[in-house]
């Protein structure tokens, strides 16, 4: 009996919905599930904590795949690289070519291959930090795993976090994921150089944006041309 | 790395006459030089933060989380669950299910058959199954 409620539990948490589970272990699995968001929301409190203690800035930069995470940090460390001590922490299910692209704009990196896990927890995180003399480093970039979904539910303890589209996503993205928007302070709206050829609704992702979070700062930018690199780096503070 | 890997193996053989501050000093060099080797296993995805050393034919149990800072040695098989981090195991160890180390060292050969348990700081050695029947020191 054991057995199968451990193999049930297991396919539950790969399947990440309590509604699949029978009403004999319900009450188990979203006991489970509540103490894993608190434990989750406890260490990024305690990651802030620390980091804030070292007197590092910190950002977690969320968006999909391919909406340009990757370029837009390489543009940064490569404009900040010669001002503060930058390490940047990748996530991806697997590969390390995102960490290789940003290391050649010379900032340290560390990757984590989630292997099935669709976004970075506090864990990761922690994991890292605990083992780093963070006395050598000012910044501290979290490029988390490329999806707009999975990300919402967990923190990772950074001062702010960035979320990132693009115009290729179409003008829907924004309105069709909103719990990544209202948990942003940044929203960039990449790839604004295509503007012309895929005449995307750029007012609309600006204003669905907005309404979802109406704190939010909301940019374009262009980091294949460079265009607001510069204005993002003034609007995150550094 | 290959030769700090040497001086714990050394470091080791005989637990009763171990310096735990040399041995500090040659997990600290190891650490240093420790990189990133990951791209054949046996088993299914598990997560990996960098830097992981994976020598010939591992076996990688469910929901495996490794690093940071470990080696694994040549046909070393790892249960479901298990977590690790800076540790050492060398070659020929088995580790059971939900087995969560941290700043540890296995010798060549042992096996933990057993489950659910936690070490952290520890040299382990020997097959046992269970806990109490390993030969332990911690540092």
């Amino acid at each position: 009996m054991q057995d199968n409620n451990e193999e049930e539990i297991s396919r539950i948490k790969e399947l990440e919905s309590i509604n699949l589970s029978s009403d004999k272990i319900r009450d188990s699995v979203v006991s489970t599930k509540k103490q894993i968001e608190k434990q989750n929301e406890q260490l990024a409190a305690t990651i802030n904590l620390t980091l804030k203690n070292h007197k590092i800035k910190s950002f977690d930069i969320v968006g999909a795949i391919g909406a340009g995470k990757t370029e837009i940090i390489s543009q940064i460390v490569e404009k900040l690289g010669s001002k503060y001590r930058i390490l940047v922490i990748c996530g991806d299910i697997t590969t390390r070519v995102d960490a290789d692209r940003i290391e050649a704009h010379n900032a340290e990196t560390v990757q984590i291959n989630t292997g099935r896990e669709c976004a970075l927890n506090a864990y990761h995180i922690h994991q890292i930090i605990r083992n780093k003399d963070l006395e050598k480093y000012d910044l501290l970039f979290i490029e988390n795993v490329g999806n707009l979904i999975c990300p919402s539910d967990f923190i990772l303890g950074t001062d702010k976090r960035i979320v990132v589209v693009s115009i290729t996503e179409g003008e829907w993205v924004i309105e069709k994921h909103p719990m990544l928007f209202k948990m942003s302070d940044i929203a960039i709206i990449n790839k604004i150089d295509l503007k012309d050829r895929l005449g995307t609704d750029i007012n609309k992702m600006k204003e669905d944006a907005k309404r979802l979070n109406p704190n939010i700062k909301v940019l374009t930018t262009s980091a294949k041309t460079n265009l607001n690199i510069e204005k993002l780096i003034s609007i995150m503070g550094l | 790395m290959k030769e700090e890997l040497n001086a714990i193996r050394e470091l080791i053989e005989d637990l009763n006459k171990i310096s735990k501050n040399q041995l500090k000093s040659a997990l600290k060099s190891l650490f240093a030089k420790i990189y990133n080797q990951i791209d054949i296993y046996i088993g299914d995805f598990p997560t990996f933060i960098e830097p992981v050393y994976l020598e010939d034919n591992v076996t990688i149990g469910d929901d495996v989380l490794l690093g940071p800072n470990v080696y694994i040695g040549a046909n070393v098989v790892i249960g479901d669950y298990v977590e690790l981090s800076n540790c050492v195991i060398f070659d020929d160890v088995h580790l059971g299910n939900n087995l969560k180390l941290d700043n540890c060292i296995i010798s060549p050969k042992s096996s933990l058959d057993f489950e659910n348990f936690k070490f952290s700081s520890t040299i382990l050695s020997g097959k046992a199954d269970s806990a109490n029947k390993l030969k332990k020191m911690s540092f």
